[in-house]
């Protein structure tokens, strides 16, 4: 039993900490968001500078060889700065994917330039009907000659503007709800019949719309084996819920320990407003969900780490559960404790609390991972 | 005890919504002029336009049933546009404590919605605790004004308001209570700067006033110096019974339903899914206690009972309920709610539903935070008191 980290995750938890302290002000985030793309490009060559971008790769890709213990390290950091930059679209998602079903001819044309930032990759799986099921899929990839026609539109599909490739799920058989007949392909971006149409989201990131009308690609598009590609999606969704907790863990802890100091400077009825007992209760609450949320973390982040069991499954619904209740519950007493204050874009518990909201609309909410929980 | 609605009280509620329909707004029409005309209107039914005003001061007089069905009919019903801060929260401090002078002056103004106010309470070291105040008044040696300098903030539509209504310290020796004035002033004068503060939402509503070295003549200021405390008081009750917001609330409600019915989950909706469709009916259970509460406060307040600490239970099962309907709507909207562009993909509810919830989460702050308003009942009601 240990839960300590190994010396070179100490490294990268370090790097990416520091990153955060030098570049994620709220200030600077705040104009970041209102930028362009709604991220630095400056940033991103930093990033890639420091390795980030080769964490799940093969050491054969010129990667680190990391697994998803090395992700919750990155990406409980990324919480605590609510960084703006691609990580989570292009290689938590985009190059979780490629990991995990792409060819050596794939993997030898992409990853290089994911990992030197000059390639952005996303997933476009969400459908509006589907609302949370990954398998609800009406998006089609016809055969046509020796490739495919890609028909359909795919929501909220994270940084797509900036990404150069887009992991796409289509239906080449069966019907609408089934697990088979599902198979994954690489799109450029720019592909002919490839519209996006981009939108800030209310945590300051970005999303897109992305509709594919009569898209041609070739048979070599395919990622992973034809009609096969739901249980890559799973796979690839569920590192992507780990990630995601472990950001909303880390923006967790910012709020309860913001929540925390705030309530000591404050003064009101000639006392700190942490001398209130009421409200002493309601932070150790706060800090007992948090400290809960990081155990649920850790503990499906080790069982998926040793392989997609029914047993990983399990947690991970139980911890996008747990930090989508948690992470607005703990939200909203932040809020609710800095009184007015914690209402303004000033102070940036509110966009933490942002944060948190969205990330339990990802994947599925509180209340959908409950109900496959008990399933 | 009787539920039945008399025959009269039916034919109030046909009158009422004769009225709201005869006089609703018609696409195109100027919609400044035709929120004055409604105004007048309401007023020629005999004090529609200010139901909550005692009799004497031209309101109607309406039975406590026949003000419920008031607020139920104003809650589905498209009105004119309306603040509170005047009509509701100023008026009535002026009618008990502002001289003939003052009220001749200022109520028909703020009844005829030709002013609008904006309410000067909390201050950036004065929130829960709005005793501790330190914007400063001091009267000048003639005795004819006062001079006023301080900082206050989350003043809605201060940024829209003609005049403030305003705590001011005059006295700082004593108890804090004792010392604060209550004055009014013009917003749109030299030494008063407004400052928008952007909320979660996004949206400007509220604002940061600050005033320096306004001259106010001792004409403005409502009843007897230091005594503001205990007109503040008393308005605050009034703030807190309107924010229970439960009419309003049974709109919303249904409004979600019917939202949660369009959104598909296979060949069923939203609202087929058991945990969802549970917490709707938790909502409702809810409400339908809080509408009762809110009768039975209706009606010792038609006895002849001030609004009393009764009003911060309304407050706090009002505000909650309208922070769970909104967090409702967030969930509906699944991950369309994070949209947050121009142009909304998904359900059309999701970022108006967004943007609601935000903004909701400050219903548990204003007017007397939660844990304020629980206190002042475990104080009042309860009678706990603390042990030295």
């Amino acid at each position: 039993m240990n839960f300590e980290l190994s010396e070179e995750q100490q490294m990268l938890q370090d790097s990416v900490a520091r990153f955060v302290q030098d570049n994620y002000e709220l200030e600077n985030r705040t104009r970041l968001v209102a930028s362009k793309t709604g991220f630095s490009e400056d940033h991103w060559k930093t990033i890639a500078e420091l390795g980030w971008l080769s964490l799940p790769f093969g050491e054969a890709q010129g990667g680190f060889g990391g697994n998803q213990i090395d992700t919750m390290v990155v990406m409980e950091q990324i919480g605590k700065g609510l960084v703006l930059e691609p990580f989570f679209a292009s290689v938590v998602l985009g190059g979780g994917a490629l990991k995990r079903a792409a060819g050596d001819a794939q993997l030898a044309e992409l990853v290089p330039g994911i990992i030197d930032g000059s390639r952005q990759l996303t997933l476009a799986w969400a459908e509006e009907q589907a609302r949370f099921d990954l398998h609800d899929v009406t998006t089609t990839a016809r055969a046509d000659g020796d490739g495919f026609v890609i028909n359909g539109t795919k929501s909220m599909v994270p940084n797509a503007e900036t990404a150069s490739h887009i992991i796409v799920s289509a239906r080449t058989s069966g019907g609408q709800i089934d697990e088979n007949g599902i198979s994954l392909f690489i799109v450029a971006a720019d592909a002919d019949g490839v519209t996006r149409e981009n939108f800030p989201t209310v945590d300051g990131l970005r999303a897109s719309e992305v509709i594919f009308k009569d898209v041609r690609i070739s048979a070599d598009a395919l990622l992973g084996e034809l009609d096969a590609g739901y249980p890559v999606l799973r796979a690839v969704a569920n590192d992507g819920i780990l990630a995601l907790a472990a950001e909303a863990v880390g923006c967790m802890e910012v709020l309860y320990k913001d929540t925390v100091a705030y309530t000591q400077e404050r003064e009101q009825f000639d006392h700190p407003l942490s001398d209130f007992q009421v409200l002493q209760h309601r932070m150790v609450e706060m800090f007992m969900e948090y400290e809960q949320c990081k155990s649920l973390l850790y503990r499906a982040t080790l069982e998926a780490a040793q392989g997609d069991t029914p047993e990983a499954q399990r947690c991970v619904h139980a911890l996008k559960h747990l930090i989508g209740k948690m992470g607005i519950f703990i939200g909203e007493n932040a809020v609710q404790l800095h009184g007015g204050m914690g209402m303004t874009e000033e102070l940036r518990i509110g966009h933490y609390f942002k944060r948190l909201l969205v990330i339990d609309a990802q994947f599925g909410n509180a209340d959908y991972h409950l109900h496959q929980f008990a399933a | 005890m009787d539920i039945e609605l008399a025959p009269e009280d039916l034919a109030f509620r046909e009158e009422v919504r004769a009225f709201f329909k005869e006089n609703e707004y018609k696409p195109g029409e100027d919609y400044a002029q035709w929120r004055l005309d409604w105004f007048a209107k309401a007023a020629e039914k005999g004090g529609w336009d200010v139901p909550k005003w005692p009799v004497e001061f031209g309101g109607p007089g309406w039975s406590p049933t026949q003000h419920y069905i008031w607020e139920q009919e104003t809650a589905v019903a498209n009105l004119p546009w309306d603040m509170p801060f005047g009509i509701g929260m100023l008026a009535p401090v002026l009618m008990a404590y502002g001289s003939k002078e003052q009220q001749d002056r200022f109520l028909p103004d703020i009844r005829a919605r030709k002013v609008n106010w904006c309410q000067g309470y909390s201050e950036p070291g004065a929130g829960s605790d709005l005793a501790g105040l330190k914007t400063k008044a001091v009267l000048s040696d003639d005795g004819t004004h006062y001079t006023v300098n301080g900082t206050k903030i989350w003043t809605t539509a201060a940024h829209i308001a003609d005049w403030i209504f305003c705590l001011t310290r005059t006295d700082d020796s004593g108890k804090k209570q004792e010392g604060i004035t209550f004055l009014l002033f013009p917003m749109k004068q030299e030494g008063v700067e407004v400052k928008p503060i952007i909320t979660l939402g996004g949206a400007h509503s509220v604002n940061t006033v600050f005033i320096t070295d306004v001259k106010v003549p001792v004409e403005n200021r409502v009843g007897e110096e230091g005594k503001g405390w205990t007109y503040a008081k008393g308005l605050l009750q009034h703030e807190r019974t309107g924010l229970a917001g439960l009419s309003r609330s049974l709109v919303a409600l249904d409004k979600l339903k019917n939202q949660a019915r369009t959104v598909k989950r296979g060949n069923a909706t939203l609202m087929d899914e058991p945990a969802f469709r549970a917490k709707v009916a938790e909502l409702e259970v809810d409400l339908m206690a809080a509408e009762y509460t809110e009768l039975r406060s209706l009606a010792s307040a038609s006895a002849g009972a001030a609004p009393g600490p009764e009003s911060s239970i309304l407050k706090l099962k009002g505000t909650e309920i309208q922070q769970r309907i909104q967090k409702l709507t967030v969930e509906a909207g699944g991950l369309y709610s994070a949209a947050w562009g121009a142009k909304q993909p998904g359900p059309s509810f999701a970022r108006s539903g967004m943007s609601g919830y935000l903004a909701s989460r400050a219903y548990t702050i204003y007017g007397g935070a939660s844990e304020v308003q629980k206190d002042v009942i475990s104080k009042n009601v309860l009678g706990i008191k603390k042990s030295k």
